[in-house]
This record gives C-alpha cells, structure tokens and sequence, in this order.
C-alpha cells in the first residue's frame, strides 16, 4: 500500500530550551544548580509550579502542580519566582544565535524556535552538525547550564515530536526511514495536538497508538474520526508534509490578574481595572492599533463565573477609552459579588490609520497625540514614571508575565 | 536563602582585553570583601533612559546579583542567596 511519506531531505529544525524558566535561574544562580527548584507564579503552597528543573522533574514534581503539591514530594523543594527581565535576555540571545543558521527563526514562545532551513547553505552541511553547533554555541554564549532538546523533520510536527525524544539534551531525526519505528515508541497523547480528548474520540474508531493512526486511510480521518478537512490535514501532518507553515495574526490583546486580596469594592477594582487597561493599552498602542471589541471576565469567590463581550461603535486607543469601555461593560454584571480574578481583552483591532475620525469630536487627535506623548516618556524614564490617578500606590500589584504560547 | 535588596556596594572591576572579558573582581558589603570567583549571567536592561547592566556572579559562597548604572556610574547589590531553602 502506497503510504505517501514525504521523502524530502528533513529541514525544519524545532529548538526547545529545557526546563527553561528554571534552567535559566540555574544558570544565574550557581548555588542552585543540580537541585530541585521550582520556579512558580507565587511561592506560596498555593502557588501553581510554571517550571521544575530537570532535577524535580525527576522527583515527580511537574508543571501544573501546586508549590505544596511539590513539597509534599521533595520538602527541601527550593521555589522561586520567575525573573522575567532575565529570561527574556536569554530568549534574545537564543534566537539571535538561531539567525546566524536562517533567516526564517520562527519563535513558538519564550523557549521554543522553529527553524526553517530550506533555501539555505547552512543545509550543505546538515542538520544534524548545525544542530550540535548550536548547543555548543549555547552552552558558550548563554551559558554552560543551559541545554535544549533539537528535533529535526520534514514538517514543524514531526521536528517537534523529534525534540520530545530525548529529553533533557536530545537531538534527533524523524524522516520516512524511521518514521514508523518512532511511532511505535509513542502514545497518542505524546503527538502534539492530540489531547486526552481527542485520543477518546480515535480509541471509539480503533485507533489506539500511533502507528494505528498513522495506517488509517484518509477518507477514515476525513468522514469517520474527524468529519472535516482536519482529518486529511492529520493524513499529511503524521506523514511529513507541511502543513502547519503559517503566520497567526495577532487578533487580540489581554490581560488578567488573581486577587491577592478578593473584594465586592468597586473603588479597588476600578484601580485594577485600570492597571489592566494601562497595560494592554501599552500593548495595543505599541502594535498601531486602535479596537471597537471589548471583554470582561470575572471569577467569584465561589469560583463563579461571568464573562461579557460588546462591539462597541467606535474604536479606542487611549487608556481612559479602553478603561471606560471595560467599565460599562462591567456595570452590566447581573450582581455585584467578591471577585477572585479579572481578565480584559481587547479583540476587532484595527490599524491606527484606518481609524475614522469623529466629526463633533475635535478632541481626538488631541487625545491620540497625548496618548502617545504619555507611552514616549514611560519609554524614555521607565514603566510608570506617570500613570493615571487611579492607579496611584499600585507598583507591584500586577506582576509582569510571561505568558505561554507565541 | 534568597534576600532581595538595593543598597550600594564598592566595585573592583576588571577587563581583559586579550580575552574580551569583563567581569567583576572585588564587591565590598557591608564592610566584607567578597572575590567574584564566577560571571554566571551579564545581561543589560533598560529603565527608560537609563541603561543598567546586570551581573550574577559568585564567590563561591554565595550568589550575588548586581547592578550597574551607566547614567549615575553607581554600583547596587540587589540579591544575595546561598541556594538554601530558608
């Protein structure tokens, strides 16, 4: 039977930086190194672990769990939270080294890259002795605690299942020669994109590791598994043909917070509300953007949840425009309870330059130039050197993030 | 043990040229002297116009995070740990 593998020559390189977050403090803090440290959004034992290092990893510790969960495996567990200035600096000299290889440096999130090789000389020497050099490079121009996992394929999907192979320090091939020996040593879950969810929804066809999945006819995944064009796309995915080469366009800007201190007070939510707006304001600003969607999330006390979105008429961009639309949308909640958590965003984004004037506003222009006049001296003299009121005393109340994902 | 702080410290700093190599030599705190075995990290960042450059170095005892101001030319110890839990 005909499998159409994809026999081209493997040249996408996915680089993932191991245990990233916690290598990275490992690296900065050489008392730490070969311990099991966690690095966690909050150290307390409700904290959520972000990071265990290669060492906790081996103690069951996992991403996920709570800091006291942690303990309880290891109680000499040392948790720290995540120094975001400095993982960010590695994350630059990460793919500036990457960019001496290729043009097309694709990153994933903070520790991911993708690395497309094709219409390059760097081929002619092979993958697999760049991908030695770059650890090399990493190890002397980051730092010689800092390891990553470089898995090389035909398309993003089996180079990211190669860097899953051998971790921690791993660099492996997946091409159609070793294809199918590669997918016998896998479970389901261990493909990217296939979830406990989806791996039910194959187990009720039959399908139960990846081999089985891989022997699956297309018109099987087309009609019978996924009833849609996903099934062909996971045809030619688990075969080596790209198809996940595509830019995602930035669609919206969020941001949310946990209370430290849970309230029913309006007066501190406002302030909140305010900070949250500021910031994805920055964000939004810095982009050329100016948004007409909005949306509120709020999580109770008694882990309830509200959540509202509204298209407004007009498009925003100042920090007082976007507060006061998160502010109506938050005078719409049925009833007024403790809040634990809130999340803004932003979405139907637009460029600045397409942003129709109004005609009885005069003020607008006035309000763009201050807006921007504001982001220019935050630039020049630090984040909130000034700040609307509201937000007056709030330094470190939302901490900076870095989130998952692109 | 992990103490965050800002308070200034006196630097010996050295460079090489031959091996391009910056790093600090001496930090004196809290009237002890402590010899940087170490540069783990450099990294830079910026306060708005500001440009502070970041060093983890190491004594062997100890971790120390510093900083550097480029503008005021001022030395300040923001971090000592010892890689203990408390």
């Amino acid at each position: 039977m005909e499998m159409f593998y994809n026999k081209a020559k493997p040249t996408i390189m996915h680089i993932d930086l191991n245990s990233c977050f916690a290598t990275v403090e490992q690296q900065a803090h050489p008392h730490l190194r070969g311990k099991p440290i966690v690095i966690a959004a909050y150290p307390t034992n409700s904290g959520c672990i972000l990071a265990p290092s290669i060492e906790a990893k081996k103690l069951g510790i996992k991403t996920g769990m709570r800091v006291g969960e942690g303990k309880q495996l290891f109680p000499d567990l040392i948790v720290r939270t995540a120094d975001t200035v400095l993982i960010r600096d590695v994350h630059k000299k990460f793919k500036k080294i990457c960019l001496d290889y290729s043009p097309d440096v694709v990153p994933k999130s903070i520790d991911e890259v993708v690395i497309n090789f094709s219409e390059t000389t760097a081929l002619k020497r092979g993958l697999v002795n760049i991908g030695s050099e770059i650890k090399k490079r990493f190890r002397e121009e980051i730092g010689e605690w800092i390891s990553c996992n470089i898995g090389i394929g035909t398309n993003r999907f089996l180079a990211k299942t190669a860097a899953s192979l051998h971790k921690p320090d791993g660099l492996d091939v997946i091409d159609y020669k070793n294809l199918e020996i590669t997918y016998q040593k896998l479970i389901l879950t261990n493909l990217t994109g296939i979830n406990t969810r989806f791996e039910f929804r194959l187990n009720q066809v039959g399908i139960y590791t990846p081999l089985d999945f891989l022997k699956t006819p297309d018109h099987i995944l087309r009609k019978v598994v996924f009833k849609g064009i996903t099934g062909h796309y996971w045809f030619l995915r688990l075969r080596g043909h790209e198809i996940d080469d595509f830019k995602s366009e930035r669609k919206s800007f969020g941001q949310d917070y946990a209370l430290v201190k849970k309230t029913k007070d309006v007066n501190e939510l406002k302030r909140i509300i305010m900070k949250l707006s500021e910031k994805m304001g920055r964000r939004l600003r810095e982009s050329e953007n100016c948004a007409s969607g909005f949306h509120l999330g709020l999580i109770y006390d008694n882990w309830t949840y509200w959540h509202k979105g509204h298209k407004f008429k007009e498009y925003s961009y100042t920090t007082q425009e976007l507060f006061s639309k998160i502010m109506t949308i938050f005078s719409q909640q049925p009833s007024l309870k403790t809040i634990r958590k809130v999340a803004v965003s932003c979405f139907n984004l637009q460029p600045l330059s397409n942003m129709t004037l109004n005609l009885f506003e005069t003020s607008v222009e006035k309000k763009l130039a201050l807006s921007k006049a504001l982001d220019k001296i935050n630039d020049r003299y630090g984040e909130y050197v000034i700040y609307p009121g509201l937000m007056m005393d709030m330094n470190n109340t939302i901490l900076d993030r870095i989130a998952f994902g692109k | 043990m992990q103490e965050k702080m800002f308070e200034k410290i006196s630097v010996i700093f050295s460079y090489n040229a031959e091996k391009n190599r910056s790093i600090p030599y001496k930090i004196r705190w809290r009237l002890r002297d402590y010899f940087i075995k170490k540069l783990a990290y450099h990294h830079k960042v910026r306060e708005g116009r500001e440009l502070l450059h970041i060093f983890h170095v190491t004594d062997g005892n100890l971790d120390f995070r510093i900083r550097f101001n480029t503008e005021d030319l001022n030395w300040i110890l923001e971090e000592v740990s010892d890689g203990n839990v408390l």
